[in-house]
């Protein structure tokens, strides 16, 4: 026998009692380690899809929303924009919701975004290389997104009938952009056609030149056709995305704090309960001899033992509880993939033993502090 | 005659004087100027009616409590003056308290174990001592058994066992068969006063039985707080 066995044994004497307080903090950390490892991953994602993108402003109605899948916008401003001092290239793209029927496996949702695009003007998208090859222009071709083409278990080949039409799947494109890859580009005039939106399209992606300033022609084309057309470039995307990460973290440290102090009045409880029922053995340890600060570290190295077997029982039930969300989510499984940091993991074993030492202490301290004829004399 | 006096203070174990202890604001005096010399290797039996002052003197001796005058030296330690007395506990003193107080959940070999902890001795030198003592108390057969599954009287003579392993000076035993029928009772004090003799180790034993007291080479009457009789047993 040992001291730090000894510490390692103590907690679990009250089975019942030590399991209630591990649930507790247990709970907290498998929050923090689900959300650590969601948020990651959501920024991960997001980092691929603002690079993906190889324009740096989108043109879009006034008032429309970010996902809006009408043609709104008539098909001439593309090559009006293109005029414009600084702008080096442009894509119409028409969006539209479409459902898969043909009895797969549906795609997130129960739908997907399919992009009507001039195929030539693909690398506007971020799209660079294709498995298989692009669709010709006017063709029932398409190419399909990496994760629909997993979703739908399609490859190079296949046909898939959206909007009444068989569309063969040219090719399997990955851009990294988590909305793209979960979708299809089809040739702009074919989707025009049979979604019934001749010469319109959603929105307008946009190239400058190496040398101009993104935020002035952004501005310029947006000042040139007031009222009518808006325009957010990569940059505003990234800081709004960035801001919105921004809160996901403050929740997710304010949740870590609400674990501690849970957390931790459920040890000092738990620790509490311990040291008086333990009161009279604690007066037999200072009889023979032991020190205080022996008996005030064995105590806080039971709540820390507690807390830490807490730490790896949440730490399991968060990245196992992740992992069984997303497998049956379809909307957020297919475009979430946990990201695990050493970080997340230190920052979820730390938490606990923050919580172990701050739950831990002023029992400990009252233990260290008993007098022993007191303590002996404790019924 | 120096030669003699300090041939005497070398022989002298405890040495208090005019000691007192009251409580609940000097409305209880536990020890009214109580004045005693405890000579090393003696047997020793406090006895007295309850509530005389007999316990409190015994934690005095061992420093679980602290006086509020006088002296009190054991084994050249100055308990009143020395701060932390946690390791004077670990070194030279071991307790049998009447309800024998072993930790449930902790093997008999662990509960012998425990004073160790103090010490610089291996796990393995531990475990040696902690057997070899359990075997001079006839309990080798029950090292890994939890105290709960012991009657009283092996429960003592595990309690017995870890009061003698880190080597004591004295032995300080509280109503040691307080707790135990007058069979087992005998069987515990006989185990006491032969580790007495063999290991040379001072015996101070608080009881309220005169027939337990009479066992002792010294008996030691405590009524209110001091000394009321100090008889010596005659061969």
């Amino acid at each position: 026998m040992n001291y730090w066995g000894l510490i390692i044994k103590n907690p679990f004497r009250n089975k019942t009692r030590s399991a209630l307080a591990i649930v507790g903090i247990a709970i907290g950390i498998a929050t923090i380690v689900a959300l650590g490892l969601v948020t990651s991953g959501l920024e991960a994602s997001t980092e691929t899809t603002l690079k993906a993108g190889a324009s740096e402003i989108t043109v879009s109605q006034t008032g429309s929303s970010n996902f809006d899948t009408s043609g709104s916008i008539d098909e001439n401003r593309i090559s009006d924009i293109e005029k414009l001092k600084g702008v080096n290239q442009t894509a119409g793209i028409l969006r539209a919701s479409a459902d898969v029927s043909d009895g797969s496996n549906m795609a997130p949702g129960g739908g997907f975004f399919v992009n009507g695009i001039d195929p030539s003007q693909l690398s506007l998208m971020g799209i660079e290389s294709i498995n298989g090859s692009k669709f010709e222009n006017g063709s029932y071709e398409l190419i399909l997104g990496k994760t629909a083409a997993e979703n739908l278990n399609k490859s190079v080949g296949d046909t898939i009938t959206i909007f009444g039409k068989e569309f063969t799947i040219s090719g399997i494109f990955e851009s990294g952009n988590i909305i793209q890859d979960g979708g299809a580009f089809v040739s702009l005039n074919v989707l025009q056609n049979i979604t019934s939106n001749e010469n319109k399209i959603t929105y307008i992606a946009v190239k400058v030149d190496n040398n101009a300033n993104v935020t002035r022609v952004s501005e310029e084309i947006a000042d040139a056709y007031p009222n009518e057309l808006s325009t957010t470039t990569a940059a505003d995307q990234a800081g709004k995305i960035n801001d919105a990460m921004g809160y996901i973290d403050t929740a997710t440290w304010a949740i870590s704090l609400l674990a501690i102090i849970i957390g931790g009045v459920g040890v000092v409880n738990t620790m509490i309960m311990s040291v008086y029922e333990r009161t009279r053995e604690i007066g037999v340890l200072k009889a023979v001899g032991w020190r205080s600060r022996r008996i005030l570290g064995m105590i806080l190295g039971e709540a820390i033992v507690l807390t830490l077997v807490a730490g790896i029982a949440g730490t399991i039930v968060g990245v196992v509880g992740v992992n069984v969300l997303l497998a049956f989510s379809s909307s957020f499984g297919s475009v979430i993939e946990p990201v695990y940091s050493t970080e997340l993991f230190v920052r979820a074993f730390g938490i606990a033993f923050l919580v172990g030492i701050i739950g831990g202490i002023y029992p400990a301290y009252r233990a260290s502090k008993l007098a022993p004829t007191e303590a002996l004399r404790y019924e | 005659m120096n030669n003699e006096t300090n041939k005497d203070s070398r022989k002298i174990l405890i040495d208090i004087k005019n000691l007192k202890k009251s409580y609940e604001n000097g409305q209880i005096k536990a020890l009214n100027g109580l004045d005693l010399e405890i000579q090393r290797g003696e047997f020793v039996s406090i006895i007295g009616p309850s509530g005389s002052g007999k316990s409190t003197l015994l934690n005095m001796i061992g420093a679980l409590d602290v006086a509020d005058e006088g002296s009190i030296n054991v084994a050249g330690i100055d308990l009143l003056n020395t701060k932390d007395l946690s390791k004077f506990r670990s070194e030279e003193v071991g307790f049998v308290f009447q309800l024998h107080n072993l930790i449930p959940n902790l093997s008999v070999l662990e509960n012998v174990q425990i004073p160790m902890l103090e010490t610089s001795l291996s796990s393995k030198e531990m475990e040696e001592r902690a057997c070899k003592l359990l075997k001079s108390v006839d309990l080798e057969d029950k090292i890994n058994q939890k105290p709960t599954k012991l009657s009283g009287g092996e429960r003592q003579r595990v309690a017995i066992a870890r009061a003698l392993v880190n080597h004591p000076s004295i032995i300080l035993a509280d109503e040691p068969t307080g707790s135990l029928d007058s069979k087992t009772g005998d069987i515990i004090l006989d185990l006491l006063k032969d580790i007495h003799q063999k290991e040379n180790v001072t015996l101070v034993m608080v009881t309220h039985e005169p027939y337990v007291a009479q066992m002792a080479d010294r008996t030691i009457t405590v009524r209110d707080g001091k000394i009321q009789e100090d008889t010596m047993k005659s061969n």
